[in-house]
């Protein structure tokens, strides 16, 4: 296949365009906007909009990688947010790494340990303090329990809400197995008080906005790696087994290792989400692994349109920028905003944004061609 | 649905193997019956082939099967060859077990005993998976029209397609050339040309159906089982089908259940009638209904009516 074939099959030209605009304005505009312009006058950024910024599409990757397998494969993971805290906390291990002897004990190793009056590290937070190591574990250790967790349920053709459900209980188990102490990672509070990645100190506008930039390039890179998948055949089987499971298996399909491929796939993005959202937000702690932060995750691809992925990523950035401006606004109110959010979108734009959009303009293209071409053009 | 025991959405008219249990035969074997079957699929022996098909081009053997739910025998000692290149009608009445043998040759049910052999592959197909099955080219036809509705008329052929199935030849490798000119071939052979880029949840209910065989076709079946395919078409649609069916044979095995007689002996070059399990009777269509005890089971019913 050419190059442009393949280009084309990822986007359309129209879609190409828009790509480029948002990728313009996120990696270039944006930041430029934040290191040449004055944040007072009216069109400068400021720092603290810029991590929220890159907080936010860390949270649109996650929510492309919950669509691949939401609105592709037809399996719900209300757990998702277990493999974004996953590779939040192998990021967070390195970055704790970075701190010693400047912190509050100055000790080599790191506080919570001391405080606990641990002699050594244990033994799995070894290797952590090489970056290439830590990185290879942002994606590997989710990948792992995706690959496993996913092994058994789909061997046992567990489906539908009992997925759902199993996968809840996943990330409420894990949330509790990292509240104790002794899982060595820093319990209650988890890991904070970041001072350095790879050299960088955090505390620096510079450091803040590549890693809001690294942030968008891995939002873009996912994005077009998911439409790879789903564009392949390998994504019309996934939407198949969606559909009709038993009819692909008749088909001679094993729907099991496609699953299998796409969840795990899904997890390993959410990894990486979750190990740039840490350097940025500064703490990963257990409250990542509440269940409410898996199911807002759902929340995001649904407001956005599930199956469409750019509409999942566009649901991570409207949920969140009205939950930000709420919470500051009008504190007491959000939740209800969420709730009736929830409901409006259920309820009257169940493909999300996206789908309504996509209908307005289908509708239109369908009432201007049945106006040019009447009756037998279409057999 | 049970939360861990593999479930199927797709026919549930009569039991299907989810709930079959084991209960010893209650007819007595015959001294040339197969061993109990161990979990591994068995080589199939020579001798009890030969024996069976005495000389015949035949391309699949049900030897004596039995299934039973819960107590009902669904399928009786049953015991059905079929020729290479034969487009066969398998007619009986409501619960003689039409389904269960189909269920029994793709690996949805598990029979209680017997086996079934595809010529050629050596190997009983009983234990082995559906879509195992499916890929050795055995390919069904479901009475619902179960295509994928989101999908295009040319993805659902492309799906269909025979060969690569593992994740990374779907991930990385496109159409071949030959591979489009199978499917352009396929959607000539069902009529469907025009329809090719149309989502197959838009087609008519005939339209569906033939774009479920043509999926089989382009699966390079060698046997071709097709339950009740006219179930609900107009007279038209039911016309084109007959046609279709009868161009398929020769190439192909083709098996088809049925129900309308009018249908069957517009098609039907031999036929097997089944009765509690088991095959009452086999041949023409006017042999078999010349045959009194079929009068009496079946087609009595439809003269008594007629």
């Amino acid at each position: 296949m050419s190059a442009l074939a393949f280009a084309r099959r990822l986007l359309s030209p129209r879609g190409w365009i828009a790509f480029g605009v948002l990728a313009f304005i996120g990696t270039v505009l944006i930041p430029t906007l934040n290191s040449a312009v004055s944040p007072e006058s009216a069109l400068g950024v400021s720092d603290r909009v810029i991590t929220l910024l890159g907080k936010f599409v860390c949270y649109a990757t996650a929510a492309i990688a919950l669509d691949l397998i939401w609105g592709f494969a037809g399996m719900l993971s209300l757990g998702h947010g277990v493999f974004f805290a996953l590779g939040g906390y192998a990021m967070g291990m390195y970055l704790m790494l970075g701190i010693r002897g400047q912190g509050v004990y100055r000790s080599n190793l790191p506080d919570f340990m001391v405080f606990l009056d641990w002699k050594e590290l244990p033994w799995f937070w070894h290797g952590f303090d090489h970056f290439a190591f830590a990185m290879f574990a942002v994606m590997w250790v989710p990948g792992l329990l995706a690959y496993a967790f996913g092994y058994f349920a789909f061997r046992s053709r567990i489906r539908g809400v009992y997925f759902s459900i199993i996968t809840q209980a996943l990330t409420y188990a894990l949330m509790l197995l990292f509240f104790r102490n002794d899982t060595g990672l820093g319990g209650n509070n988890g890991l904070t008080d970041f001072k350095q990645l790879y050299g960088y100190p955090l505390a620096l506008a510079s450091t803040k906005r590549a890693l809001y930039v690294l942030s968008v390039v891995v939002l873009l890179l996912s994005f077009l790696l998911c439409r790879v998948i789903v564009t392949s055949k390998a994504g019309r089987v996934l939407r198949a087994v969606r559909d009709a499971e038993s009819r692909v298996m008749f088909l001679g399909y094993d729907p099991r290792s496609y699953k299998l491929f796409a969840w795990t796939f899904s997890a390993v993005l959410c990894g990486i989400a979750g190990a740039l959202y840490v350097p940025q937000v500064g703490i990963i702690n257990p409250s990542e692994l509440q269940p409410a932060n898996s199911i807002e995750m759902a929340i995001w691809a649904a407001v956005g349109g599930r199956g469409t992925l750019f509409g999942a990523a566009l649901g991570a950035f409207v949920v969140n920028g009205a939950k930000s401006w709420f919470t500051v606004a009008l504190p007491e109110l959000w939740l209800y905003v969420l709730g009736a959010l929830f409901i409006t979108v259920t309820l009257f734009m169940p493909d999300g944004i996206v789908g309504a959009v996509q209908r307005f303009v289908e509708k239109r293209a369908r009432t201007a061609a049945s106006a040019r071409a009447p009756e037998g053009a279409t057999p | 649905m049970t939360l861990s025991a593999p479930t199927n959405t797709l026919e549930d008219d009569e039991p299907s193997g989810d709930r079959m249990t084991v209960e010893p035969p209650t007819v007595p074997l015959k001294p040339s019956s197969p061993p109990p079957r161990s979990r591994r699929s068995r080589v199939v022996s020579e001798e009890r082939l030969a024996a069976l098909t005495q000389g015949r081009k035949a391309v699949l053997c049900v030897d004596d099967v039995s299934v039973s739910f819960d107590g009902f025998k669904a399928l009786n000692s049953l015991t059905l060859i079929l020729d290479a290149g034969e487009l066969r009608c398998v007619i009986g009445p409501n619960g003689a077990g039409k389904t269960t043998l189909m269920d029994v040759i793709t690996g949805k049910t598990r029979p209680d005993t017997g086996n079934v052999y595809l010529v050629g592959h050596g190997h009983d197909l009983i234990g082995q998976s559906e879509s195992d099955i499916a890929s050795l080219g055995i390919c069904r036809k479901f009475q619902r029209p179960t295509v994928f509705q989101g999908h295009t008329v040319f993805e659902n052929l492309e799906l269909a397609l025979a060969g690569k199935r593992t994740v990374w030849q779907a991930l990385f490798q496109g159409l071949t050339k030959l591979d489009r000119e199978t499917i352009d071939e396929v959607l000539q052979t069902i009529g469907l040309k025009d329809a090719r880029e149309r989502l197959a949840g838009e087609l008519s209910h005939g339209q569906k159906q033939w774009l479920e065989i043509g999926m089989l076709l382009a699966q390079k079946p060698r046997v071709l089982l097709v339950d009740e395919p006219i179930a609900g078409m107009t007279h038209a649609e039911t016309e084109r089908t007959a046609e279709l069916l009868v161009s398929l044979a020769g190439e192909r095995t083709v098996v088809v259940v049925e129900h309308d007689m009018a249908f069957v002996r517009h098609i039907a070059k031999k036929v097997t009638v089944l009765h509690e399990g088991s095959v009452l009777a086999e041949g023409t269509l006017d042999e078999v209904q010349a045959n009194a005890r079929v009068v009496e089971v079946y087609l009595g019913a439809e003269h008594a009516k007629g």
